[in-house]
This record gives structure tokens, sequence and C-alpha cells, in this order.
């Protein structure tokens, strides 16, 4: 079901390569359908999943790509309507496609959610994380592209990105506003996440996944210092004038972070962050309901 | 049939001396477009005049007469003698003159290649020639059709990109540091006329300030007056520096004025914004190694000619892809205006059809009198439909042919069958 999205999302990297070499407007519009027709199928997609579970599907590691993908999709059609700037798609694109490959094959059905997650708290924390995760995919762009474009112009060798790209000061207030973006609501999901561990602790003692929930685990350890790195890149644009390059070299760094955590940390380390990821079986054992009824 | 002719003279042509008296616009273009409109030979005019070509855009019946005319209208406006006009002129006809004016809309034609005045020039000679109302239907279609083709040649290739003067350069550096000029402040050191030059362009991106600074007040005071700006003391420099986003160095000193610790100390943690250091002096005004500090950027004059190189050698580069676009649409022109030989033979064609269509109704008027209106309409739609279907084909076709012989053997043919004679083809032929 994740496929037809995906096709878009690969057509649409086809059409911004293009648009990127030759810039051709009738292939710029192209590549902007193709993207808008990609985020509306995956919207349909979610919208259905989310009719049939009852719950958006973003519980399991892989539903939750989905829908950063599908988040990160829509923060960049949003800076690109709102900046007329074309040029950042060809950046864009390759993390959205490849990261959609995940879903597409491992094709995350929707999986029965334990009562723990019906919470309001554990919606707040997911839905604020994956928005900052997208938003500082936005920032890690932006600064890769200033990155790029500085050395072009400090290099006085104007060839490539000069005219593809938007000027330097643009990019580092873009990057400045979705780190802000980010970290506020990175903010507020940690703090959700706390809070819900607490009240999950007292309504699911039993669940080893819970129990796990602690700074000993990896993909909270790593969401925490990713936090750190981004509050860091804010106090240090400030206090010590760390704008432009140094600014974009951190962003880049923290949204490696981020991908790390979110894509080898959730499928290979972390014990407390898998709730989709059991098998039917499994997830039958540990769901809450069980646990209540063995007492 | 309509033909297009074009004369004129242009700087491949005609030295600026003779340019000079060409043009056009001294009398003002109206006047000149009414003088050509009046002339026998033209039946739709338009007069484009730059400082760089005076060129007449005619459509006339009979191009062999016209173009002598034009030549006389050359030397006769200009009062100079035609012998010494005619060895500069050149004279293009029908998809030549397409061609011609396809290849100057776009740019291709100019001194500068790709330079984008020429779009507006011709946009504004032909609004002359509207308001004079000379220009008729294959004119608008040709200016139209090379308004297009400029634009298609500006979006498609790379022609018009990239400065190519050393003050555009800067300017178009400036914008890619700073994005929007609006706001920022410049420093000129020096009072040199290259400063002035970019001062200008600066001041026309809509920068806030222009400051002036130089050991002679007086040059200084003399910079500001022109282009608008404000003098600062020269002892005040480091201050200047501080406050300044884009600096323009033009200073004749021997030394560098500004040395890499000058630089970065006006460069404090606070500082939000990036500088901007222009040296176009020779020798140099700043140390290049205050190029290395972080959010400075330095580029002296050399630096900046090797841009306008680049950027020329691109453009240079895209003239082929230019010309194929301009190729490609001069095709579709020269298609359309042959078109235009089939119109008479088409509308014959029609009004044939039409007439035994109208005729045969007529004759059973009697028997179908009987019949209600409704069904009376119904059979005048079926009929006309019937006749539609058989000519969209032919028409089509016919529209379609390329060639001029062609289209005449077509139209013998067509007469002879249908029996299109003379009178129903001078019906048609309005």
């Amino acid at each position: 079901m994740y496929s037809l999205p995906l096709a878009f999302y690969a057509l649409a990297l086809i059409a911004y390569t293009v648009h990127f070499a030759r810039r051709t407007p009738s292939v710029g519009r192209a590549a902007t359908a193709l993207l808008g027709a990609g985020t509306l199928a995956h919207t349909l997609v979610i919208g259905m999943q989310t009719m049939e579970a009852g719950h958006v599907p973003f519980a399991g590691t892989t539903q939750a790509i989905s829908t950063f993908v599908w988040l990160l999709g829509l923060a960049y059609l949003y800076t690109e309507v709102t900046t007329k700037e074309r040029g950042l798609g060809i950046f864009i694109l390759p993390i959205i496609t490849a990261l959609q490959i995940l879903p597409a094959v491992q094709g995350a059905g929707v999986e029965p959610q334990s009562r723990v997650l019906e919470h309001p708290l554990f919606w707040t924390h997911v839905a604020a994380m994956l928005g900052a995760y997208a938003s500082f995919g936005l920032a890690a762009v932006i600064g890769i592209t200033y990155v790029l474009q500085f050395k072009e112009i400090k290099a006085k060798h104007l060839v490539f990105f000069f005219e593809r790209l938007p000027s330097l000061q643009v990019l580092d207030v873009m990057n400045s506003r979705t780190v802000f973006i980010g970290w506020l609501l990175m903010t507020v999901g940690l703090i959700a996440g706390a809070l819900w561990v607490r009240d999950a602790m007292a309504m699911a003692p039993g669940d080893p996944r819970v129990q796990a929930m602690s700074l000993r685990d990896p993909k909270i350890f790593v969401a925490l210092f990713t936090w750190a790195v981004y509050t860091f890149q804010m106090i240090a644009r400030r206090a010590i004038g760390w704008r432009g390059r140094p600014a974009a070299y951190l962003a880049a760094v923290g949204f490696a972070f981020i991908l790390l955590n979110f894509v080898l940390v959730s499928y290979f380390l972390t014990e407390s962050h898998n709730f989709g990821a059991a098998t039917p079986h499994e997830s039958f054992q540990l769901s809450v309901g069980n646990w209540q009824l063995r007492q | 049939m309509m033909h297009l002719l074009l004369v004129g003279a242009s700087h491949r042509t005609a030295p600026v001396e003779l340019r000079e008296r060409l043009d056009f616009c001294s009398r003002g273009l109206e006047h000149a477009v009414r003088a050509l409109a009046r002339r026998q030979s033209t039946s739709e005019a338009v007069v484009v005049s730059t400082c760089n070509r005076a060129e007449l855009y005619i459509a006339c019946g009979d191009p062999d007469g016209a173009g002598e005319d034009l030549m006389a209208f050359f030397s006769e406006f200009h009062q100079l003698p035609p012998e010494q006009i005619r060895p500069h002129l050149y004279a293009h006809r029908d998809r030549e003159a397409a061609r011609h004016l396809f290849r100057v809309s776009s740019g291709l034609d100019s001194l500068v290649v790709g330079e984008p005045q020429i779009l507006g020039q011709i946009k504004e000679a032909y609004s002359v020639a509207t308001t004079a109302e000379s220009a008729g239907p294959l004119l608008n279609k040709l200016f139209h059709w090379a308004f297009g083709v400029g634009k298609r040649v500006r979006s498609e290739t790379a022609l018009a990109e990239g400065a190519v003067s050393v003050s555009f350069a800067a300017v178009s550096l400036a914008k890619k540091i700073f994005g929007n000029l609006a706001g920022r402040r410049v420093l000129v050191i020096g009072a040199g006329e290259m400063g002035k030059l970019t001062a200008v362009h600066l001041k026309a991106q809509g920068v806030a300030s222009i400051t002036i600074t130089s050991r002679t007040l007086a040059h200084a005071q003399e910079l500001a007056d022109q282009v608008g700006g404000q003098v600062a003391p020269w002892n005040s420099l480091p201050h200047s520096l501080r406050e300044s986003d884009i600096v323009i160095t033009v200073t004749g000193s021997p030394t560098p004025i500004l040395s890499r610790a000058q630089v970065k100390s006006a460069m404090p943690a606070s500082r939000s914004r990036p500088l901007f250091l222009i040296d176009i002096a020779v020798p140099r005004d700043v140390d290049p190694r205050a190029g290395e500090i972080e959010q400075v950027f330095l580029y002296n004059i050399d630096d900046l000619q090797a841009i306008v190189r680049e950027n020329l050698e691109r453009r240079g580069a895209e003239v082929g892809r230019a010309e194929q676009i301009v190729e490609e649409e001069v095709q579709k022109f020269s298609t359309w205006h042959r078109s235009r030989d089939a119109v008479p033979t088409i509308v014959a064609l029609r009004q044939r059809f039409e007439g035994i269509r109208k005729s045969e109704l007529e004759r059973l008027e009697p028997k179908m009198s009987t019949l209600s209106p409704e069904a009376r309409a119904r059979v005048d739609e079926v009929t006309r439909l019937i006749v539609e279907k058989l000519l969209l084909h032919p028409t089509e076709q016919l529209k379609s042919v390329g060639d001029s012989q062609l289209v005449s053997q077509y139209a013998e043919a067509l007469s002879r069958l249908f029996a299109l004679d003379d009178k129903d083809k001078s019906a048609g032929d309005r």
C-alpha cells in the first residue's frame, strides 16, 4: 500500500534532478506536481489506515517512518510554495524516497495497539517528535545547501549552485527558523513522553517495554543527546556567533543522529520503543488487556 | 499572398557613425512608423530602432518592389544619399525575416549575447506600431510570436544568465550573499570611477545607504553628491567598516589600506551579517588574507573579471540550444504563414458546400413543410454537421501543407473537382 506514494516520490526525485540540471520550468512544475501527488496518495494511505484502526498508525517503527516521510514531504512543499524556490528538492527527495522504501518493502499494516498507547500524552509525544524530525530534516538539507553555496562563493568559482539555490542569508534564516520550530516540537515531545512514562508505569507495570523507558535505553539516550545538539546550535548562534556555516554543520550533525536513532536504533537496539514491531503473537501476549486478565 | 519583408542595418553591418544617423527614434518612433505605413508598397509596418539596430518590418504583396521602396525610405527619411546606406543594409523576406526577428528578440543577435533589454525594446516598437494602427494580422502574429520565442529562450537556456560586466557581477554576488539588498549599508573607500558605477548599481537595488570615505574629503563629497550618499571622515574607517555590509575599495593607494586584523576587528561574534568586500583597486586595497575570515567574502577585480569571462563563455555555450529553439519556432511560424495561402481555397470550398446544402434544403422545402419546427431544426442541424464533418479533414490538411507550390496545386485540383469557379473564389478571397 505504501508503494504508490513511493512510486510518486521516486518520479519526483527524477524530475527534481532533471530540473536542477536543466532548469526547465515545466519540469520544475512537474516535479512539484509529482511530489504533491505522492504526498496526497500518502495522505490517503495514512487516512485509510487511521479509519481502519481507529487511530493514526504511527506507533510502530515502520509506520512512524512512513508518517515522518509524509510530514517531511508536507514541510518541504510548504517551504517551496512560500519561498518559490525549487532548488532544495533535489536534496530532500532522496531522503523521502529512501526512507519510504522501508514501509513499502515491509508493508507495515495496521497492528493491534496496546491500551497503554491510547493516551493523549502518547499521541502528543509521537506527533510532536515526528513533526520535530521533519523540521530538523529540512534544516539539515538547508544547512547542506548553505555549505555548498558558501564554498562556491568563497572559492570564487560560481558554476553550479550559484544560479540554482537561494541566497546565503535566506538559507541561514531558514535554517534558524526550522531548527527553532523543530526544537520547540521536540521539547514538547520529550516532556509529553516523560509524563506518559509516569502514567504508563502505573497502567502497565508488567510491560517490559514500559519498564525499559529510561536513559539507559539507546533510543531515549540518543534522542536527548540530539536535543542537546540542537539546543547548543541555537545558543551558539546567539552567544558566540556560530551562524552560517557552523550552524549549518550542527543542523546536519543533529539530523544524522536523528536518522540513526530513527532507523538503526529503532529496529535493532531499543528495548522500549518497539510497540508496533512485535509479531501479532507477541503483541497479543504483551497486550495490556491480556496482562490484566492474567492478574 | 501577404509577404513579410525586413530591411535594416545593425551593429553587424553598419559602423556606429552610420547607426547614429539611421536612428528612427530621433524624430519620434511613431512619426517614423506612420511615414512608413503611408508608403504604397506597405500594408503593415513596424519600426524597430535601438542604438544597435534600425529595422523596418512590413507586410506587402510585392516583396521585390517593396524591398526597393524600403531602401529608398531609409535614405529619404534620414536624408542620406542611397549609395552611402545601401551597402550596410540587409533584406530578408518571409521565413528569413521571421528568423531574424526571433534571433533579435531572443538576444542572439545582440552585441552582448543574451542582453536583457532587447526584448523590451521590441515590445516598445510593437506597441508604438499598435498605437499608430500600422500593424495588421501578419505583423501582429509575427511580433507576438517573437515575444514568445524571446521568453522561451530565456527560460529554457542560460543564454541571458550571469552578469557580463564587473559591476553587475559584484551586484549579483551581493544578492547571492544577502538575498534582498534593501536595508543593506554600502561603504565606498576611495573615489574612483568604478566605485561610482558599482555604487549606482547597488543603489538601484534599493540599498539603505551609501557612505563614501576618502583621504581627500573633497573627492568623497563630490562622489557622494553624484550617487546620493553621505561622507564619513577617513579616521573613522574602523567604525564605518563595522557598520557596513558591502564595502567597495577603489583607492589609488600603493599599499593595502585594510589589513586582515582590521577586517577581523569589524567582525565581532555579535555581528549577525556577513561582510562583502569588493576590492576593485589596482594595486589591491585589501589584504587577500582577509578573505579567510569566516563570514567575510572578498573579491578583487581579477576575481570579478574571471566571473564575467566565465559567464560570457557559458552564454556562448548556450547559443546552440537557443538557435535550435529559434529554428523550431521559425518552422512553426512558417507553417502558419503558408497555411494562410490556403485560406481562400478553404473559404471557397466551405461556401460551395454550404451553398449545396442550402439549395437542397430549399428544394425539399415543400416536403418538409408538414414537419414540426423541432424536426425541421433537427434536419438543418444534421445536414450542417454532415458538411462540417466532410470538410474537417480536408481543411486541416490544407492548412498544414508547408510548401506554397503544393498549396497552389491543391487549390487548383480542388477548384476543378468541386467547381469552385471564379465567382465563388473571389467571394471567399477577402
